[in-house]
């Protein structure tokens, strides 16, 4: 399992990947960096985290082809580069890693995306995580409102304390990259449970109809695809508040991959599941079922929107009945609807009728 | 004068002028824009005939001025290096319209297709008022006649003012023609540029320099010292005869004999065909021509034509000879092709001569692939007629039908439904010899169906196509090499390098991991012109990546028959077959290589850009191809074809008695000089294998 490692911890797992290259090439052999199949093929539900990591299944990456020789080269050279700042006490973005790149001649990226996939390999194959690496996502993390109070460690080293409903505007209190417990410490709350939304303007409508203090609960913007730091701080309040947290999407394919990455883990980083995703969550909406019960206005699938949702079908994060009727019943219907579709009926539908119904299916 | 007599010459005056009105858009004068273009065409296209007529290598000027932009009147000036046109003769070629005795010989000229220069002279006072200018020189005179022409529409003369004579200074011989028209320059695919441009493709010989009106200079050099071949007249052939003709030639005809006549005036007919014609035409062999009957004329053009036959066969004539014809031959249009668009791929296919109605025509075409063109457009088509641009009418001609009815996809390029123009960075040259080009219209500028031609074209594109393809595959299989040698001599040592200095440890020996990543024998090629030396340097390394080791015997296509020599090869090697050099390497121990170096002397810069390496041995070699021994014997064989004595053709004329035999109206193609058969149907390397 993933934790912080120590320095010395990570220096050590970091030189057992240029080991393997090393002992290759005095062996007379094509330098291989070994990692896990990072698809869905590779996933499976580990029964005693309660969520998806990765499987058996590893990939060689051998410098047979150009492109992969490649990519170990640039490996070594990040591999050096988070050894410097180790050294130097300093921490980097990955996109400035990725500028940085374009000094190392052959081991340039050749996009961001690159560079931040090779961080991933490394956290994977050295079991170590980013923060451990000195690296940085510069996605920002979420927002959040609700009666709930922290305490977080500020540039200067001072603890502050935060009541995200006392001490923010509007916008909320905004959840930093880093929400480790040297960051970020709980200290109480008064709420039942925490709603995550997918989109700005559902959290600002519920922000302004007052939602959070009529329900009790802590609303979180995901900003789409959730952060890797939003994932965590849902994790960690769920777990240490024991909250349960309800999440609420568009409904169409996508939205069921943000959820299934909040709940089992993403296929991307199965590594670290076990600190990323909360199993306890539930989808609140919008479901496919929704779509005809309150019927939303709303668009045709398109052709990748179908082929996500067969892909959906044989993802085993989806292999329950209910995720399988839901997709099903998504393909007949052919429709798919947003959030904010639910103004169809007015802006204080969604907080005087949708939720408190949906709510209360969930018992909450 | 009387009033009749003055009526008459009105009428006459109004004829020449209402025929040049009524007819200016088949002689090219329709649009102001068309006009400027078919005057620089006439004008460049007789400096081009008389050049060649007087073996000059051609230097030419082409300039044109805004004189009045309101107006739309323009001055051109050509100016040329031709052996120029004596006094007497000038106010026939600038004066009269359809002079001039080409009109009449059998052969292939560029004048054939349009009304003569003195068509410019009459649009250029119809529009302007004003007199052409003229200046020639001839290399005998010590000075140049200066003439102004204008033409008398009343009795089709011209009229000569202000003559005088100029010092030309150094230079020899040569004509300059100036000009004041109605007209437009424009830019683009239908322009003089364009026309320029597309002629100094088909004349690498030619230097062309144009001035447009702005100022700006373009030139298209001379890539090349060699004035196309001499075209020689022929007799007609039969096949190609019609009856007025017929009837023309039996009655100016002086010899006493039907066998006689028919073997000196006609062109593919044998002392035996002479008689067989009669034969089958029921006429008696002594004959006299002068005395046939409208109807045994009629008899004679139906034996002519096969209607009649002998024992159910038409009469066997041998084809017509095909030294009228004046192919550019495919090293020209590589060259010609490579000076005025930038690319690194050029395929070109020249035909062999054939017949179509007794008519002697040749296809040649030529494709340049590569960078500078537009990739998602049509690709540009270059028609030609026996050398003069094509540029109207594109959709209705028999070339582009030809191209559009090859299935280009196969070769790589794109084309929606493998039929119609394809689109991808090209462009395709056609171009038709023939002493005989059948136009759709009188304005000569699209070729009509004829299905002979057309079968030609489409074979000399197809066989052109797979050469494309050819490249295509290499050029993929070459980077695919090239990725490999990035990596094992930058990728690896850098990992071996980072990977040590990270663990502090020393940099391990990369030898075995490269031959275990590789584990293959490739082979690299590079062929470059060398500036300093004139030549054409070919290296070929060749590294054993294989853990064993390996023996081979490497083999190159080179230009043996275009001339060159193969100087500097120090591995020494021999000869396999004509174009076709062999080197046995020592056996190749693993991880190591053996360079072949050589270069090729004798050729011009863009001449040899590529060169086709093959191997004999078990492991495939990356970077060459496999040798067909098959093909190899197939050159083999063509190569003795070429150089065995020609087949005797006389011995069937034995006992016809009369041994006044002119060789030189019978000689079939298979007997035309060695140096033709050289450029012809080159399948060696150019199909598949």
């Amino acid at each position: 399992m993933a934790e912080r490692k120590s320095v010395e911890e990570t220096k050590t797992a970091l030189h057992d990947v240029v080991r393997e290259m090393y002992d290759r090439i005095v062996k007379g052999e094509p330098p291989t960096m070994t990692l896990p199949v990072r698809t869905k093929n590779n996933i499976g539900f580990d029964p005693k985290l309660g969520v998806y990591k990765y499987g058996k299944k590893q990939t060689i990456r051998d410098a047979t082809s150009l492109g992969s020789a490649k990519q170990l080269l640039r490996a070594l050279h990040v591999i050096e580069f988070i050894e410097s700042m180790i050294d130097d006490g300093k921490s980097s973005t990955l996109r400035e890693m990725y500028y940085i790149s374009e000094g190392w001649g052959l081991g340039k990226f050749q996009s961001q995306n690159e560079s931040n996939n090779l961080a991933e390999d490394l956290e994977i194959v050295t079991r170590c995580l980013r923060e451990d690496f000195k690296l940085r996502p510069e996605e920002d993390g979420a927002r959040m409102i609700g009666n709930l109070t922290l305490r977080e460690r500020n540039r200067r080293g001072e603890w502050m304390r935060i009541n995200a409903r006392d001490d923010v505007g509007d916008s909320g209190y905004g959840v930093p990259y880093n929400v480790e417990s040297e960051k970020i410490e709980f200290l109480e709350h008064d709420i039942n449970f925490i709603m995550a939304i997918e989109t700005g303007g559902m959290f600002d409508r519920l922000v302004e109809n007052g939602f959070d203090e009529d329900f009790n609960c802590a609303l979180l913007h995901l900003k789409g695809q959730p952060a890797r730091s939003t994932r965590r701080i849902m994790k960690r309040m769920s777990e240490e508040w024991d909250l349960p947290v309800v999440v609420f999407l568009d409904g169409d394919p996508w939205s069921f991959r943000i959820f299934a990455s909040i709940a089992y883990g993403a296929i991307k980083t199965a590594h670290i599941s076990e600190y990323l995703a909360t199993p306890t969550s539930t989808y609140l909406g919008i479901t496919a079922d929704d779509i005809l019960a309150y019927d939303l206005p709303s668009d045709d699938l398109s052709k990748k929107d179908i082929e996500a949702l067969n892909a959906e079908l044989s993802d085993p994060r989806f292999a329950d009945g209910w995720w399988q009727e839901q997709i099903n019943m998504m393909l007949e219907v052919g429709k798919k609807a947003e959030q904010q579709s639910l103004a169809k009926y007015g802006l204080d539908f969604v907080t005087e009728t949708y939720l408190p119904e949906k709510l209360q299916q969930l018992g909450l | 004068m009387s009033i009749a007599e003055k009526m008459a010459a009105n009428q006459k005056q109004v004829a020449i002028s209402e025929f040049f009105e009524k007819n200016k858009h088949f002689l090219g004068f329709d649009t102001l824009n068309r006009a400027l273009i078919t005057a620089v065409k006439e004008a460049v296209d007789n400096a081009l005939d008389a050049c060649e007529e007087a073996r000059i290598l051609p230097d030419i000027v082409v300039k044109i001025t805004k004189l009045d932009n309101k107006k739309d009147i323009l001055q051109l000036e050509v100016e040329d290096n031709g052996p120029g046109i004596p006094r007497a003769s000038i106010e026939k070629v600038f004066g009269q319209l359809l002079f001039g005795s080409r009109f009449h010989a059998i052969r292939q000229s560029r004048g054939q297709q349009g009304i003569g220069i003195t068509g410019v002279v009459m649009y250029s006072q119809l529009t302007t008022g004003d007199p052409t200018h003229v200046e020639s020189k001839i290399a005998k005179e010590a000075t140049a006649v200066s003439v102004d022409i204008g033409l008398d529409t009343r009795k089709n003369k011209a009229i000569k003012s202000n003559q005088d004579r100029v010092d030309w200074g150094e230079k020899l011989h040569g004509l300059k023609v100036k000009t004041t028209m109605k007209a437009k320059y424009q830019r683009g695919r239908q322009s003089v540029w364009q026309y320029l441009r597309m002629t100094s493709i088909v004349n690498p010989h030619a230097d062309i320099l144009f001035i447009d009106p702005d100022g700006e200079k373009h030139h298209w050099q001379r890539v090349t010292e060699r004035l196309p071949g001499r075209v020689e007249a022929i007799k007609p052939h039969p096949n190609g005869i019609e009856l007025g003709q017929l009837q023309r030639l039996c009655g100016e005809s002086s010899e006493s004999r039907m066998t006689t006549f028919l073997r000196r005036t006609f062109s593919g007919v044998s002392g035996r065909a002479a008689k067989e014609l009669c034969e089958v035409a029921e006429l008696e062999e002594k004959l006299k021509p002068k005395s046939l009957s409208a109807q045994q004329i009629r008899s004679l053009l139906e034996a002519f034509q096969g209607e009649r036959t002998l024992k159910g066969k038409p009469v066997k004539l041998l084809n017509p000879p095909t030294s009228c014809l004046s192919p550019i031959e495919e090293l020209l249009i590589k060259k010609g092709l490579s000076k005025t668009i930038d690319s690194k791929f050029v395929a070109t296919m020249t035909r062999a001569p054939s017949v179509s109605q007794g008519n002697p025509f040749q296809v040649e075409v030529g494709l340049i692939f590569g960078d500078g063109m537009a990739a998602d457009k049509p690709v540009e088509i270059l028609r030609f007629a026996n050398r003069v641009p094509l540029m109207y009418q594109q959709g209705g001609c028999l070339l582009t039908k030809a191209i559009e009815s090859v299935d280009w996809r196969q070769y790589g390029l794109d084309q929606a439904g493998g039929r119609g123009v394809p689109k991808g960075p090209a462009a395709i040259l056609v171009h038709l010899a023939s002493t005989n080009v059948q136009f759709t219209s009188e304005a000569k500028e699209a070729l009509s169906d004829n299905e002979t031609v057309m079968e030609e074209a489409r074979k000399a594109m197809l066989e052109m196509g797979r050469g494309l393809r050819k490249h295509l595959e290499k050029q993929k299989k070459m980077g695919k090499t090239k990725e490999k040698f990035e990596l094992i001599n930058d990728i690896i040592p850098a990992i071996a390098e980072k990977s040590a200095s990270l663990l502090e440890l020393p940099v391990p020996d990369l030898a075995a991991s490269i031959t275990k990543i590789m584990s293959a024998v490739i082979a690299e090629t590079t062929t470059i012109w060398n500036k300093e030396t004139k030549q054409t340097d070919v290296h070929i390394i060749l590294y054993n990546y294989t853990s064993r080791a390996r023996s081979y015997t490497m083999l190159v296509n080179w230009p043996e028959r275009q001339g060159a020599r193969m100087v500097g090869n120090e591995l020494g090697g021999r000869k396999e077959a004509m174009g076709v050099w062999a080197w046995k390497l020592e056996t190749l121990q693993p991880g190591s290589q053996t360079i072949i170096t050589y270069s090729l002397d004798g050729l011009e810069r863009g001449d040899w850009n590529e060169t086709d390496v093959f191997y004999r041995g078990s492991q495939e070699v990356i970077g060459a191809t496999k040798m067909d021994e098959k093909l190899l014997e197939e050159i083999r064989r063509q190569e003795e074809a070429l150089n065995a004595p020609p087949p005797n053709e006389n011995s069937e004329l034995e006992g016809e008695g009369n041994s006044e035999e002119e060789p030189e109206y019978e000689l079939p193609q298979t007997d035309s000089t060695a140096s033709k058969s050289d450029t012809k149907q080159t399948t060696l390397f150019g199909g598949d294998y």
